[in-house]
């Protein structure tokens, strides 16, 4: 008996060994993934310096319908000419494939283009592994001036550009045509200030219509401050000099909080967490009557409530009238960057087929397919976009937002190398705020200094 | 994770009924003495030359890392994830000065109490009902035991689908009775039971399946001659039927917590960790330190304090509990 409870004990020690070493030993799993998932890329690199086509090999993180579109897109240049070849590859979501080019990263079995989301540039600048696109722009003479400056702006550091625009988009507001029509407000005259909205979710919540939700997603905090010109970090958002001071617990952002809360706790506005699909879903099904979200959403949104009622879409809201001519939305999305480590050739190839993804034509099937913004002005003169806008004209409302956004370090957006983790505080704060667990001005002040000091860790370690 | 964890009863079976053979040659070995000294030396190289494999494997892939884990966790490193510079135990030390371990250690333990002892108990009573031999019992043993064929990710889709605050069946249900939505997941207060609730379900399936196979190997005539002694099925319970899974259901009891101390999936699909991280248990915690914002020295950190914490916990159930439990 004695003995057989010390085998026992001893088997699960090791049992123990083994479950929590899968928590510690997990970077090694990772980088083996990272490593099987670039191997192709690696022996199909080697036989295009020889002869045919040169090889690109293309990480991006679109799935579903818009990895098809992607798909599409990457054939149509395949086709088009036979210098470079081009194969696209789904590396999961924005995150998983900036963390497996993470771990690829100077082991020579990454990717020639990768497609990061926009908060992860700075890390990108700061990797040290990449070629910044003005060097192919200026070693051609590449003519920018037809793409769009307000979505430039935002990839463009020191008056360089350093990575070329993908797909990129903007927040608006969602409402219920149908549902305004029946409160008696003016469906064709959405709100367009925080005290608006506030009277119009009053007037719209009843029975089991609510006023309206957002999502607690970082995304639409900084976007509502750099709405309203608010800057989120020090030194011009960071792109004067690296930040190192966030600016969460200024008066903007805890205005807008409160407001939010207000609305939740008067049970005109709904807190359905964290995911923007629960509230489209709520949005679409006509139980919300506003709501934001991307403007990538909208076909699907229009869509989704087709027979049910009419989708209206307007520009994000302000604080007061007074603020109409202050800040404008910031371009999210993604962008395509270049690898340093793979070869010039490879390299020059791939700005060959970024080059072609710029194209007029390319955008308008992008944009009609996918609903981001097309990223050159010129495809708005595309029959494919003018058919596109008579069947969706919501989408006029994006792009006047766009357009009429001016350029200033607030609307460039902020720039900090731990911004995935920054978003992360910033909804904890908004949660803390909105279910009361702590006041707007505290959590916000919390938030900004935990922020704060992330960045000047991340600082730390990249000065080296 | 999961994986591992089920596939160790089989191996401790093994070595329980092994034990008995053990002492038999060592024994016998002793009254000979030296000529067996070779034999035995033969018998121990040719143990050794079994084991060699496995040790390989289980240094390759569990010690290594283990030790790769202890280096990292003094080290801090770069946003690309490579050691940047020696850090001593700063790592450590700022785990508990900042709020957010404590904060995650009490919320696994919290999710531990919330699921473990309930988990059990259900897999008991369910395992009990069952084991009687009635026509169409086998139809509820399979229900009973259907959620371990379900994958972590596949049942939180489906909770997933049953919690949603609008549209979620459970709060549809809960309208047509005339009760006021419940926020499922979106409510701090609310979120951890919530996913408590869901894990239970899952959990239940393979404690079931262990506590059942546990009751089948009590021999039928105990039970029978406690019904002639008049004992109810009640009384039969807690008298016959506890005390003789007793073995069963302290293994189940000790994997069960070590199996807590992991969850990972439900919450990545659910909650990643909020509400205002109220449900950031230690393993989700850890994983979004080290792979998502990439701080591994952190990470690792955690990793091995979670480890001395599930040592810790398993010793003192061997200490404790065990002397409750009654080997046949």
């Amino acid at each position: 008996m004695q003995s057989s409870r010390k085998w026992m004990f001893a088997c699960l020690c090791m049992l123990m060994v083994v479950l929590t070493a899968c928590g510690g030993g997990g970077q090694t799993a990772a980088g083996n993934g990272a490593a099987e998932a670039a191997a192709p890329t690696e022996s199909a690199a080697k036989p295009a310096e020889s002869a045919g086509p040169v090889k690109v090999v293309w990480w991006h993180a679109m799935s579903g319908e818009l990895g098809g579109v992607v798909d599409e897109l990457v054939k149509q240049f395949n086709d088009s000419q036979d210098e470079v070849e081009v194969e696209a590859v789904f590396q999961g979501t924005y995150d998983e494939s900036l963390n497996k080019l993470k771990t690829a990263m100077g082991s020579g079995t990454g990717p020639t283009m990768i497609q990061t989301y926009e908060i992860g540039s700075r890390f990108m600048i700061d990797s040290g592994a990449i070629t910044p696109m003005q060097q192919f722009i200026d070693g051609e003479s590449y003519d920018v001036s037809h793409l769009e400056e307000n979505i430039l702006g935002y990839y463009t550091f020191d008056d360089r550009l350093y990575s070329m625009p993908f797909n990129t988009s903007n927040p608006i507001l969602y409402y219920n045509k149908d549902a305004f029509k029946k409160a008696g407000l003016d469906p064709e005259n959405p709100p367009t200030t925080y005290e608006e909205v506030e009277k119009a979710a009053k007037t719209l919540t009843e029975g089991s219509m609510t006023g309206g939700s957002f999502a607690i997603y970082g995304w639409f905090m900084e976007q509502l401050l750099a709405n309203q010109g608010a800057e989120l970090l020090n030194n011009s958002n960071g792109r004067a000099g690296m930040a190192d001071q966030a600016q969460l617990g200024a008066p903007a952002a805890v205005s807008t909080l409160e407001w939010w809360k207000k609305m939740v706790d008067e049970g005109t506005m709904l807190n359905l967490g964290r995911k923007t699909d629960d509230t489209k879903k709520a949005f679409a099904a006509g139980q919300v009557a506003m709501t934001l979200d991307s403007t990538a959403s909208l076909r699907g949104i229009v869509q989704a409530a087709e027979g049910k009622f009419e989708v209206g879409t307007a520009p994000l809201p302000k604080p007061t009238a007074a603020d109409a001519d202050k800040g404008g939305v910031v371009v999210g999305g993604a962008s395509l960057w270049i690898l340093n480590d793979r070869p010039e050739e490879e390299q020059q190839a791939a700005w060959k087929f970024i080059k072609f993804l710029a194209e007029p034509k390319t955008q308008a099937y992008w944009h009609v397919n996918t609903g981001y913004f097309p990223i050159t002005k010129e495809a708005y003169n595309e029959d494919l976009v003018k058919e596109n806008l008579k069947k969706y004209p919501q989408f006029q409302t994006a792009i006047d937002q766009l357009h009429g956004t001016e350029l200033t370090p607030a609307t460039q957006g902020a720039v900090m190398g731990v911004f995935p983790e920054a978003r992360q505080l910033t909804e904890t704060a908004i949660e803390e705020a909105l279910t009361g667990a702590a006041k707007p001005q505290d959590a916000l002040d919390r938030a900004s200094a935990e922020i704060t000091q992330k960045i000047q860790e991340y600082n730390s370690t990249v000065a080296q | 994770m999961e994986k591992l964890e089920k596939s160790a009863p089989v191996p401790l079976k093994k070595k329980e009924s092994h034990n008995p053979d053990t002492p038999l040659p060592r024994s016998a070995a002793g009254g000979a003495s030296r000529t067996s000294a070779l034999a035995r030396f033969r018998e121990g190289a040719l143990a050794a030359a079994f084991i060699a494999p496995a040790l390989l494997l289980f240094g390759l892939f569990l010690f290594y890392p283990l030790i790769q884990s202890v280096y990292l966790s003094l080290h801090s490193t770069n946003p690309r994830g490579q050691v940047a510079n020696f850090v001593g135990l700063a790592n450590f030390r700022n785990l508990f000065n900042s709020p957010g371990f404590p904060n995650s250690l009490i919320v696994t333990l919290k999710f531990i109490l919330f699921t473990v002892p309930a988990s059990l108990a259900f897999a008991l009573v369910f395992a009990a009902v069952c084991r009687a031999k009635i026509r169409g019992m086998k139809i509820f043993r399979f229900v009973f035991a259907l959620p371990i064929a379900v994958s972590v990710g596949t049942g939180s889709i489906m909770w997933m689908v049953l919690f949603h605050p609008t549209l979620g069946t459970l709060n549809y249900f809960l309208g047509k009775i005339g009760l006021t939505p419940v926020q499922w997941l979106t409510d701090p207060n609310m979120a951890l039971l919530s996913i408590s609730l869901m894990t239970v379900w899952m959990n239940v399936g393979f404690l079931f399946i262990l506590l059942l196979g546990g009751m089948q190997g009590v021999p039928e005539e105990i039970y029978e001659s406690a019904k002639i002694d008049g004992s109810g099925p009640v009384r039969t319970f807690w008298r016959l039927t506890l005390p003789l899974v007793s073995p069963t259901l302290f293994f189940a009891s000790v994997t069960s917590v070590i199996g807590a101390f992991q969850a990972f999936g439900q919450i990545n699909i659910l909650t990643k960790g909020g509400p205002v991280n109220s449900t950031n248990v230690l393993v989700f915690k850890l994983y979004e330190d080290a792979f998502v914002n990439f701080r591994f020295g952190v990470g690792s950190a955690q990793a091995l304090v979670l480890f001395a914490i599930v040592l810790l916990i398993t010793v003192l159930q061997f200490v404790f509990a065990e002397r409750k439990v009654h080997y046949q």
